[in-house]
């Protein structure tokens, strides 16, 4: 141990323990000569004398060394110089091979990050790790919602939590500030007045919820501000305390902010505006059935609470979750009619929620694998370049070994080298990530925005988790890139030519074969994106004039009572009841005739096709009364038509459906309506539906009309409609055009897949040119000698340049047939499996003409990547050529 | 040649304790001194560069079983004085009951296996 240390200290005294060894050598030196000078020698050959007495200096200074320091770290950081050295001369082929690590590194490094992100970071509470979310398990799903009865029985009888905090699902709600303009649309959540200080959450600014807050039942109009709503609505104002904001047109006093980082416990993390105490639930949220508001505090049906809570200390989770399982599964059982919940468990508490499920995890696994196939790429470029270069370095390599050094200490030397490229790439890489992480995420979002209309927030500035992750993979990276060329480069036996070049070409061609996967993805995503891009008008209906209206209610006689309001309207030609194209459709099982499959179906009212402008080719539209009450009338489209009934007329055939939330199971065929992109904005629907309104399932659907007069005034006239009908239903009002609001959601969506296609796209196509000119330009300046003397005996250059690019192009052509091979056969299992089709949004076949483009652009990349080095090859003057070497 | 080939090299291991015990039996001594000494005692059969001495001084020194101080010889001359440490004196007495030990196991398997 202390010699550790003593020679830990004599790394930095370098310099010292050097001038005391050659002192002490001198001294040895000078005591020898002066014996042999006793001995009768002339001190000249005295000091010879003593010389060769002592053996060689510099050995024995090697050995002195050796034995008082580390020598494998002086040896190391030696090592460290002299790559960096190496690195630095070649700046082309540093800056290539960084490039190419850090693309594969960076995108690597994106998808952990977003992991990360969502998925080990905690939420912002204080001391995450005792905190946990309590799950359910019913027999066919699982969720987090819990009603408040089940909250109230756990909170008083566990002994194994020190809080347990309900929060709502997340409350739209008009807010209005005196002095601030209109009102607008925020999202809060209602939670238990134990809620920040449970979590140990402090109020950025005032105060949080008082113990005895949520007692008094729409009494309690306090509210805590999220922080980016008090930035945005106040400007940072720190004299907001004290101020009182309208929600939904009651007057709340606000009390606190709350801090930066703290958005929202949520499973889906919607960024919150405010919170207010549990017992305001019923006055922020209206959209509850009367029944529910009546009797939420009671009733444990109405599963509407997240519950978090914080173990007591020295409670295990394990113990926690045995004890709070056993506590609700025995609360339940007590009631007949409970939904047989199977399970309850406590998860730690990831920002989302489920990231501990197998879907999930499997998910992300395979994301991770598809990335790490463009790192592989990465990798296998690099390792052909250092090849490449290993061989040029063979007799500064081959004098070395000569002199003495041990292969072990030049593959070290080596692995240095290419460690600390793909280090400069992985921080080139984890700078990329840090941004492109930003723009996938916006991205995503902006999806489950559309999809779901949830406004998820995420911090994803990268946390040490990240940087661990990027500098273990450079290293990894170094190391699995620059082994093989090491091994090579230090054999000597000189004559292996043919082993070289072989695994050259198997590393170019596995490169091309899972560049061509990628392609074949990315092919499949563009095949997808090319065929969105659709005039408005040839979707089949029309979308500028044309508006649908959603509120959030449990009252299913609402639309109707809305309908008969609008109907009234001068600024409205048209009103009906039904589904929206792009954003309201579902698949049904059902047969008919020898017919049995699955069908897109909608709900439409009266007057719901010429609302939309869908012509009617045959039969009739539905009536008011059939539509009102559900009648088993259908409306289908042409194609559905020719596809069931072909050469028949089908009006008067019946559809069968499966029973399941519609009202009936047999349906008369009464019209038949041209076919639209109704489903998807990529296709016709290849089978449509359309059954009457009164046959939908509650919370589906909306109102859609026409307008005639000036937008602004038609929309203004349709709110206050609104609010003549129910003044509640205002904090839930959508209203938007069918251009701006499906259409434009769906036009987005394959922006972001058009994206990701191209990045894809991108990607494989540089790293594949990167890695076809690396071994190209080697190619090239190991054959100078013979393309010189073949022109100098008359080759055309035409000759010797199909001769070069011939030999390049051959392991990328085998790279390009089996990487088509394998992504055929994994098409195969995956369209087996009904992940992919022909049709639908993404036509993942060898027919998208967009994945032979992409195909096409590849060889011609691979053919340029070649003919540059090959050009240069030409223009060596044979003399030079000849006295090559 | 002939001379040369009587010449062992130095066993490995032996050499710390070889030092050690010099400087145990002759006090502190220069590492020249050492070495001279070692010639003398093995009569000339150890094949000893003098510049080879250096690593074991190292090593013991770093490991506290000698202490090197800087001073003058006879002749006026400066150089680096070794002398063993008690710490030096208990691995010696260690090392030789090891060494006993071992070079009796030795030479018996090697008279039995004759």
């Amino acid at each position: 141990m202390r010699r550790f240390f003593s020679r830990f200290r004599n790394l930095f005294r370098s310099r010292q323990a050097e001038s005391e060894m050659t002192r002490e050598i001198a001294s040895h030196l000078a005591l020898l000569a002066e014996d042999f000078e006793r001995r009768g020698l002339s001190p000249r050959e005295a000091a010879l004398a003593a010389r060769r007495a002592y053996g060689g200096v510099e050995q024995a200074k090697e050995l002195h060394r050796e034995a008082r320091s580390f020598l494998w770290i002086e040896q190391f950081l030696k090592d460290v110089r002299y790559a960096a050295r190496n690195l630095f001369r070649n700046p082309g082929f540093t800056l290539l091979a960084a490039l190419a690590l850090a693309l594969g590194i960076g995108a690597n490094a994106t998808i952990f990050g977003i992991y990360n992100t969502v998925a080990l970071k905690q939420l912002p509470v204080a001391d995450p790790a005792r905190v946990v979310r309590v799950k359910r398990f019913l027999r066919n799903m699982n969720g987090y919602r819990f009603a408040y009865t089940e909250y109230q029985y756990l909170r008083d009888r566990n002994s194994v939590f020190s809080d347990l905090v309900a929060a709502s699902s997340e409350i739209p709600v008009l807010a209005s500030i005196a002095g601030a303009g209109a009102p607008e649309h925020l999202t809060g959540y209602a939670v238990s007045a134990n809620y920040f200080a449970g979590l140990g959450v402090n109020a950025r600014l005032g105060r949080t919820f008082l113990p005895d807050e949520d007692r008094a039942t729409g009494a309690n109009t306090v509210v805590v501000l999220g922080y980016r709503f008090w930035q945005r609505k106040f400007y940072g104002d720190p004299d907001v305390i004290g101020r009182t904001i309208k929600l939904n047109g009651m007057a709340y006093t606000i009390v606190g902010v709350a801090p930066p980082q703290f958005t929202s416990t949520d499973v889906l993390p919607t960024e919150s505006g405010f919170w207010a105490p549990l017992s305001m639930i019923e006055q922020l949220n209206p959209a509850f059935g009367a029944g529910w508001r009546d009797k939420w505090r009671d009733a444990w049906q109405n599963a509407g609470f997240e519950l978090l809570a914080r173990l007591d200390p020295g409670v295990s989770r394990a113990k926690a979750q045995a004890e709070t399982d056993l506590l609700l599964r025995g609360y339940l059982s007590g009631l007949r009619e409970s939904l047989p919940t199977t399970a309850v468990t406590l998860e730690r508490t990831s920002y989302l929620g489920s990231t501990g499920d197998v879907g999930f995890q499997v998910f992300a696994a395979a994301v991770l694998v598809t990335v790490s196939l463009v790192l592989l790429v990465a990798c296998a470029n690099v390792a052909n370049m250092l090849l490449a270069r290993g061989v040029s370095r063979r007799r500064a390599i081959g004098i070395r070994m000569a002199l003495g050094a041990t292969r072990l200490r030049l593959i070290l030397q080596l692995l240095t080298e290419s460690v600390l490229l793909a280090l400069l790439g992985g921080a080139a890489g984890i700078l990329l990530s840090a941004w492109a992480g930003r723009v996938l995420w916006t991205a995503l979002s902006g999806i489950v925005l559309a999809f779901r209309g949830l406004r998820i927030e995420l911090d994803l500035s990268p946390d040490s988790h990240v940087l661990l992750y990027g500098l273990a993979l450079s290293v990894l990276t170094g190391i699995v890139s620059g082994l093989a060329p090491a091994l090579q480069s230090t054999r000597l036996d000189l004559g292996a030519g043919p082993g070289r070049s072989r695994l050259r070409g198997l590393l170019l061609g596995a490169q091309v074969t899972v560049s061509v996967l990628l392609l074949v993805v990315s092919g499949a995503l563009m095949g997808g994106v090319a065929s969105s891009f659709v005039n408005s008008a040839d979707l089949g209906f029309e979308t500028h004039n044309t508006y649908r209206l959603r509120v959030s209610t449990r009252d299913a006689g609402m639309l109707p009572r809305l309908r008969d309001r609008l109907e009234t309207l001068p600024e409205l030609s048209r009103v009906s009841i039904g589904g929206a194209p792009l954003a309201e459709t579902i698949g049904l099982a059902g047969s008919a005739g020898n017919w049995n499959g699955q069908t897109q179906t909608s709900f439409a009212s009266d007057g719901y096709f010429e609302t939309l402008g869908i012509p009617l080719e045959r039969g009739r539209g539905f009536t008011r009364p059939e539509s009102d009450r559900g009648a088993p009338v259908a409306v289908i489209s042409e194609s559905t038509a020719r596809r069931l009934w072909p050469g028949q007329d089908p009006l008067g055939q019946y559809i069968h459906f499966a029973r399941t939330f519609i009202t009936a199971t047999e349906y008369e065929v009464a019209g038949v309506a041209k076919d639209v992109r109704f489903t998807n904005l990529t296709e016709v629907d290849p089978m449509h539906v359309y059954l009457p309104t009164g046959a939908m399932p509650r919370l589906f659907g909306g109102v859609v009309f026409r307008i005639r007069a000036r937008r602004e005034k038609a929309l203004a006239a349709v709110t206050s409609a609104v609010e003549s009908v129910d003044p509640a239903l205002l904090p839930s009002l959508d209203l938007v055009s069918l251009e701006e609001g499906p259409v434009a959601v769906r036009r987005s969506f394959y922006r972001v897949l058009g994206g990701f296609a191209g990045v894809l796209t991108l990607l494989s196509l540089t790293l594949a040119a990167i890695g076809v000119y690396g071994v190209m330009a080697f190619l090239v300046s190991q054959r100078t000698r013979e393309i010189g003397i073949r022109m100098a005996l008359g080759a055309t250059s035409r000759a010797v340049l199909m001769s070069v690019v011939v030999q390049g192009l051959r392991p990328v052509l085998a790279g390009m047939l089996v990487g088509m091979a394998a992504s055929a056969g994994l098409l195969a299992i995956l369209a087996a499996r009904g992940v992919v089709s022909s049709s639908g949004p993404f036509p993942a076949t060898f027919g998208a003409a967009a994945l032979y483009a992409e195909l096409a652009l590849m060889l011609a990349t691979a053919v340029l990547a070649s003919i540059v080095p090959a050009r240069r090859a030409l223009r060596v003057d044979p003399v030079v050529a000849l006295r090559h070497e | 040649m002939s001379s040369e080939a009587g010449r062992m090299p130095v066993l490995q291991g032996t050499l710390d304790l070889i030092v050690l015990r010099t400087l145990e039996s002759m006090g502190p001594q220069h590492a020249y001194a050492i070495a001279t000494r070692l010639q003398q005692v093995s009569e000339d059969l150890l094949r000893l560069n003098q510049g080879t001495l250096y690593p074991a001084l190292v090593r013991l020194e770093q490991q506290g079983r000698i202490k090197g101080t800087w001073r003058k010889t006879e002749s006026n001359r400066e150089a680096k004085f070794y002398a063993i440490t008690k710490a030096g004196v208990k691995a010696l007495a260690e090392e030789t009951v090891r060494w006993r030990r071992m070079s009796g196991l030795v030479e018996k398997l090697l008279s039995e296996g004759a």
